[in-house]
């Protein structure tokens, strides 16, 4: 197995007895998929993250058999989009049902609270639609069922709720994956990224693997800088984790779980770095990983949202150019951007009407009317104020002091 | 050479009316004169070249050659890069090319020319491309621009392509002096020679020198005032921004790259094709070194089309020089 994998994934349980918790609401899965006449086609999964639902579909497919063919808020889910993957799968059943092997494809559709109202237009009822047709089990997982759009999604589900798994089991899951991974870890540690996680398995795991895997021992002191976990890590809680993160490994796990916008990140990291390395290697380093990042960025669109790991993969990689040279500092914020271009926006204006005016005149574009013209335009009017450039043009008399004392660029 | 006696600035008051007053260009306006006597064998055209060499003059002699004084009428200018978005193509084009079919006299068709299209999006290009099938009939393109290779293929196949070379130098100081006479400037033929060295081939730069040079010092332009005009509107920004870079002021060098682009508004393409430029006149660096820097501006050039967000791929860009100019000064 790759050293370099999230222990989440490797320690992924397989079978439905090894999925920690929620015992009731497993039974009750369980029941569901096993029956031969159900009452409602689709079932949806709900409850908070990381307590196990994406994890006992998965498990449960691969003990029964099925095929998943899954949907996830990555994918666009407009109603074609998911007519489109979704139909095909539920409208036949799988030729090689008969075999022993398989049972069959089973419609997987996680987040589903997660569907825009925009950009996924029409995606509920199209989803409505597949259950009502569907020739093979669907299922659904989502974070809060109470949203008003879900609502006709409830009304032809049988509703599973999944709650907090309790801070014993997850000790003892940490015992376990700590053992396996030769880690010396202190019980009061465990328990306290036990407690710190709030019954989210996901998360517990998550934070095991950034304070330990590195030194193979931890020790009570070393969980003092986990911080209460707060489902939204703010930006600037986001940006000092990700600047002194020890690790590769460290930064793509904070960034897997920080809910700040990738391009406000961007942004703010673009700005940072150089408070960051103050070496120009290091920064130079840095700075191409973050723009191969944005060219991934630019590469998604609004579709190719499959190419988002790939995004933060590079961030991460910019986070870790030398970890041993960090130190402290005060992040820039807001964008330097955002400011530059809100106090220069007059300015922008009055130059980008007045190449406009030149334009028109000269039979040229704005671009090539601030460089080829203004400068000289701009000449003529220092030593002449009364040029019959003015009027011919037709600049106002604030265009033409803007011109006279703007700065050379 | 026919002057329009309205006009102020120089570069329009003598661009020439009649094909057979451009300059220079020889080749070009003996084959779009074999058009104009028989318009209906014009095929669309694509001018391609270098700025300031001609290109629009030719486009709109053709306009006033097959209309006449109604030139205005008959001939829809656009800017692409001012108007670029497929719906500008779409709206204005197709309305243009629907409503001005009355033909005029033994033209057939209305004209549409369309600057700096290689400036247009993909999407758009793709939409006049349908659009110039479709309005064959009622309407003639002539597209200008300084790349062709940023013209889609389907659209240059469609076009009869004329290219724009570089101004012959003695061609440029011969109409300088012209424009010189005219305007009852004395200008010194070195002043002349000093101003077109500096337009390097571009003579609509060379012409608003020259007017900016005159009114220096009321018609009198020696070669001091001419060195002087161009140090004044030679852009300074872009170089001191690569100083600092270079020089270890990283910091200071982005805070530059974000006065161009607000106070100024300049787009990040613009900003690194400004940079090229610059580099080249940089007289602290070896060949060698500039060959290095104009590489890796190469490189995030492309990115810049690939990415989302042009600061980023500036700041990176910026940061890669601040890495080269470590390793010169650690090795000089």
């Amino acid at each position: 197995m790759k050293e370099d994998l999230l222990w989440v994934e490797k320690y992924r349980p397989k079978k439905i007895s090894d999925v920690i918790g929620n015992e009731e609401a497993k039974a009750a899965f369980v029941e569901w998929l096993k029956s031969k006449r159900r009452s409602k086609k689709a079932v949806l999964l709900y409850g908070p993250p990381g307590v196990g639902k994406t994890t006992i579909v998965n498990a449960a497919a691969n003990e029964f058999g099925f095929k998943v063919i899954e949907m996830n808020a990555s994918d666009t889910r407009s109603e074609k989009a998911i007519q489109a993957v979704a139909g095909p799968a539920t409208a036949f059943v799988a030729l090689d049902t008969f075999s022993s092997e398989s049972k069959g494809n089973i419609l997987f559709m996680d987040e589903v609270d997660g569907i825009a109202g925009n950009e996924d237009r029409g995606g509920v009822s199209a989803i409505v639609k597949i259950v009502e047709e569907s020739r093979v089990p669907v299922i659904m997982a989502a974070n809060d069922p109470d949203l008003e759009k879900l609502r006709p999604l409830k009304k032809v589900s049988t509703l599973v709720r999944f709650q907090q798994v309790r801070i014993p089991l997850i000790i003892a899951m940490l015992r376990k994956i700590s053992h396996r991974e030769h880690i010396e870890a202190e019980f009061e540690a465990l328990e306290r990224i036990a407690q710190n996680s709030g019954g989210d398995v996901r998360s517990a795991i998550n934070d095991l693997q950034s304070l330990a895997e590195a030194s193979k021992t931890l020790t009570l002191q070393d969980t003092v800088t986990l911080s209460a976990r707060n489902r939204d890590i703010s930006m600037d809680e986001t940006l000092r984790r990700y600047f002194s993160a020890k690790s590769l490994l460290e930064a793509s796990i904070l960034l897997s779980r920080s809910s700040v916008d990738y391009d406000d990140l961007l942004m703010a990291v673009g700005d940072n770095l150089p408070r960051r390395y103050s070496d120009p290697e290091e920064l130079a380093e840095a700075y191409d990983f973050v723009s191969r990042a944005d060219m991934f960025r630019g590469r998604i669109g609004t579709e190719n949202w499959h190419l988002l790991k790939y995004f933060y993969n590079s961030m991460s990689e910019a986070a870790a150019v030398s970890p041993e040279s960090y130190k402290p500092f005060s992040f820039i914020s807001p964008p330097i951007r955002i400011i530059t271009l809100f106090w220069t926006k007059s300015k922008r204006t009055m130059l980008d009407c007045i190449c406009g005016k030149i334009g028109q005149r000269c039979h040229v574009s704005r671009a090539s009317a601030k460089q080829d013209f203004v400068p000289y335009v701009k000449i003529m009017l220092t030593k002449k104020i009364t040029e019959p450039v003015v009027s011919w043009l037709g600049l106002e008399p604030d265009e033409v002091e803007f011109l006279t004392k703007m700065n050379k660029f | 050479m026919a002057t329009d006696e309205d006009a102020v600035m120089w570069v329009e008051k003598y661009r020439p009316k009649k094909l057979d007053e451009v300059v220079d260009l020889k080749d070009i306006v003996e084959s779009l004169k074999s058009f104009m006597r028989n318009p209906k064998t014009m095929p669309h055209l694509l001018l391609a070249g270098i700025p300031g060499t001609g290109k629009t003059t030719v486009a709109l002699c053709i306009a006033r050659e097959l209309f006449g004084q109604n030139w205005k009428t008959f001939t829809l200018e656009l800017n692409a890069s001012d108007e670029r978005g497929i719906d500008t193509v779409r709206d204005r084009v197709k309305d243009f090319s629907r409503y001005s079919r009355a033909a005029f006299g033994n033209v057939p068709f209305a004209l549409i020319i369309l600057d700096e299209s290689d400036q247009m999006t993909g999407p758009a290009q793709t939409a006049l491309r349908r659009i110039m099938e479709t309005s064959s009939r009622t309407s003639r393109f002539i597209l200008i621009c300084n790349q062709s290779g940023k013209i889609i293929e389907p659209i240059q196949s469609r076009c009869a392509i004329f290219r724009f070379s570089k101004l012959d130098r003695n061609a440029m100081i011969e109409q300088l002096c012209c424009i010189a006479k005219k305007e009852n400037v004395s200008l010194a033929l070195e002043a002349a020679e000093r101003i077109v060295d500096y337009a390097e081939g571009d003579l609509r730069h060379a012409i608003n020198a020259l007017q900016a040079a005159s009114a220096y010092k009321d018609g009198f332009v020696d070669e001091k005032i001419a060195s002087q005009v161009i140090g004044e509107a030679t852009p300074a920004q872009v170089q001191i921004m690569i100083r600092k870079a270079l020089y270890g002021d990283f910091v200071e060098a982005r805070k530059l790259m974000y006065d161009l682009i607000g106070s100024y508004g300049f787009s990040g393409s613009e900003i690194v094709r400004q940079m090229q430029r610059e580099l080249f006149k940089m007289s602290t660096l070896t060949p060698e070194e500039k060959a290095e820097l104009s590489n890796i501006i190469g490189e995030y050039d492309y990115r810049l089309t690939q990415g989302a967000n042009s600061d980023i791929q500036l700041s990176a860009l910026l940061a890669q020089f601040a890495k080269v100019g470590k390793a010169k000064g650690e090795s000089s």
